[in-house]
């Protein structure tokens, strides 16, 4: 086990999508109540980094996206650690059932060919022809790092892209080892940590370590909470897996179990658990990044 | 849907994900590249199905074929055991034809009514079997989502959900009749449609007991990110309120219980979307290995059918 000097603390953007896991009616009725634009947005972002968050974690969205363009504007993205989660599955889902999925890939085409990347658009158009899903996939990520390139701009620190967790945890099952392979080579050469999101933890690291992949050089994003909710198959098993690992590489999610406990009660489970690496919590305001942060420093050292 | 199945069956230990098939050439090619590695088959007619000693297949592909797939591969012998994503068909005949032969041919059968395996509705079951709340007056259900909230005119991929009634109402009406048992149409309230598919329907109904029944269905409403099905249910000694993430209970002086996921185990083995999705798919593989009835099967699908057929008779004369 190696320990690290602190844990790392990012803000995470599911308050303003209007995502509660709790329950959908309180994601409605805290959606009135909360950050309504980017402005807004990044002012929660900046509050929370001035309390002890070291960074921002946000799924690729429109929205997601106008709120680096705001950070950059007000001269604070180079302040800003980014993990970027792709794809945004629900933006995707969302087109493909109102106009269906040959009307999405051709907006998506359309999309990738007016980001001028013009080597992008070829290694696309080839992979295309020879229905190569290795290079599709690398278009795509080629596609979503101009993005957030062209939202953020150059001062911005992206340290990490990760899988999201449906496609990730369908790979897994799938024993789609090349999807990971894959993904890992193309970001690791940029420079950039390849990162997973998971709910099922303990089944992701063993397929890991059938495959041979090691995973000391990427990030796993995973549900830990005093519930055990999300925790597949259990919280045992979970805690158990987090201690095996020989790195510290796990950012836990859902820590507040989505708002069923409060901060101070979720702090103390994390702080109790070996090996870990960070937290990413969402924030609905200014108060509540204010009090989140203040206490995540203070508790977790 | 296709790939949420044959991602969670490859997790089981019982279960192994054989052959794919998809009629549109490009997904076949595609396909093929993204298993190659895997030993999955894949192929783009189901006649190649034969042969492969199938134990099962899922069906996911849009309603107006199921019931075609499904006397194709009973046809040609190909499987006796059929699992069919919700609807079971477009319409109750064609449900009631294909409820026969499953029961001539003798296999196990399922219908994707995956709310049924949610620990928040077994849970409002469990409490309702438990009859503490005495026997139910009446209930309100809803299936609401902001899918087409936006959409002015018909369009393809809208008309390939089948409507409302078909896309996210069978769901509550599944859970209904699971809940209560058998209801009948007492009135079509109100219906919107957008071409030849309803957007949101009301309708209420009613049971041989007594128990009266309000159903409201509508892809058109405001902030529901994702779809959301519910129930409460008015009893003598208080009410339950159930939906997707929670269940209430308000007892007569006021006082209240509230079971969230987190609180009913919600947990496991290995989770894809939903977890409902894997107690499904566990309980569909185990009916075969222990050769009993699985619910719900197509007789029990039937009834969800019979009862969209009636509304929309209903509806036809709003």
């Amino acid at each position: 086990m190696n320990v690290e000097m602190h844990k790392l603390l990012l803000v995470g953007d599911n308050p303003f999508h209007g995502i509660s896991h709790l329950s959908q009616e309180r994601a409605r009725s805290r959606g009135e109540a909360i950050v309504s634009s980017a402005d807004q947005a990044a002012n929660v972002v900046l509050t929370s980094l001035k309390n002890g968050a070291d960074g921002f974690s946000f799924s690729v969205s429109e929205l997601t996206l106008s709120i680096l363009r705001t950070l950059r504007e007000r001269k604070s993205i180079d302040q800003v650690s980014l993990y970027a989660m792709v794809p945004y599955a629900f933006e995707y889902v969302r087109v493909a059932t109102q106009i269906g999925t040959p009307g999405l890939v051709k907006r998506f085409a359309k999309q990738v060919a007016l980001t001028g990347n013009v080597r992008a658009i070829l290694e696309g158009l080839w992979s295309a022809v020879r229905t190569d899903p290795e290079g599709l996939m690398n278009t795509y990520l080629a596609y979503e790092l101009s993005r957030i390139r062209s939202s953020a701009g150059k001062q911005a620190k992206l340290v990490s892209v990760l899988l999201n967790e449906v496609i990730a945890d369908m790979g897994v099952a799938l024993n789609f080892d090349w999807l990971f392979k894959s993904f890992i080579r193309y970001l690791s050469k940029r420079g950039i940590t390849p990162g997973f999101n998971t709910r099922n933890f303990p089944y992701f690291v063993n397929k890991f370590n059938e495959w041979g992949i090691n995973l000391d050089e990427t990030l796993i994003v995973t549900p830990f909470n005093k519930a055990g909710f999300q925790m597949n198959p259990s919280k045992e098993e979970c805690e158990k897996t987090l201690k095996s690992l020989s790195r510290q590489n796990v950012l836990a999610i859902s820590v507040l179990a989505a708002g069923y406990f409060k901060p101070s009660v979720a702090v103390d489970y994390l702080a109790s658990l070996e090996n870990l690496k960070g937290v990413i919590t969402g924030v609905s305001n200014e108060q509540q990044a204010h009090e989140t942060f203040k206490l995540f420093k203070e508790k977790l050292p | 849907m296709g790939l949420l199945h044959a991602s969670l069956l490859s997790t089981f230990e019982d279960a192994q994900l054989v052959a794919l098939c998809d009629k549109s050439a490009l997904m076949t090619r595609v396909c093929r590249s993204i298993f190659s590695s895997t030993g999955v088959v894949v192929v783009n007619n189901l006649e190649r199905f034969s042969g492969l000693a199938l134990d099962a297949v899922y069906i996911t592909t849009p309603i107006s074929s199921h019931f075609f797939i499904v006397k194709d591969l009973y046809t040609r012998g190909i499987v006796r055991n059929i699992f069919t994503e919700k609807t079971l068909a477009s319409n109750y005949n064609q449900a009631k034809e294909m409820s026969e032969i499953a029961k001539k041919i003798g296999g196990i059968t399922m219908v994707g009514y995956m709310k049924r395996f949610s620990v928040v509705f077994r849970k409002a079951k469990e409490l309702l079997a438990e009859g503490n709340l005495g026997e139910p007056l009446s209930f309100n259900a809803y299936a609401y989502s902001s899918d087409f909230l936006e959409l002015t005119k018909d369009s393809k991929s809208f008309a390939s959900r089948g409507g409302a009634l078909k896309d996210i109402g069978c769901h509550i009406i599944d859970l209904a009749l699971w809940l209560f048992g058998d209801v009948k149409i007492v009135d079509v309230i109100s219906s919107y449609k957008i071409g030849d598919s309803e957007t949101s329907v009301s309708f209420t109904a009613a049971n041989s007991n007594g128990l009266a029944g309000r159903f409201d269905i509508s892809q058109r409403m405001p902030n529901y990110r994702m779809p959301e099905f519910g129930c409460s249910v008015e009893c003598p000694k208080g009410k339950l309120d159930v939906n997707d993430d929670r269940l209430r209970l308000t007892f007569g002086d006021g006082t209240q219980k509230i079971w969230y996921r987190h609180d009913l185990q919600d947990n496991v083995r290995f989770s894809l979307g939903e977890t409902e999705y894997y107690r499904e798919n566990q309980e569909f593989v185990n009916s075969i290995i222990e050769n009993r009835t699985c619910e719900p099967n197509f007789d029990t699908a039937l009834k969800v059918d019979y009862i969209i057929d009636q509304v929309r008779q209903g509806a036809a004369k709003v």
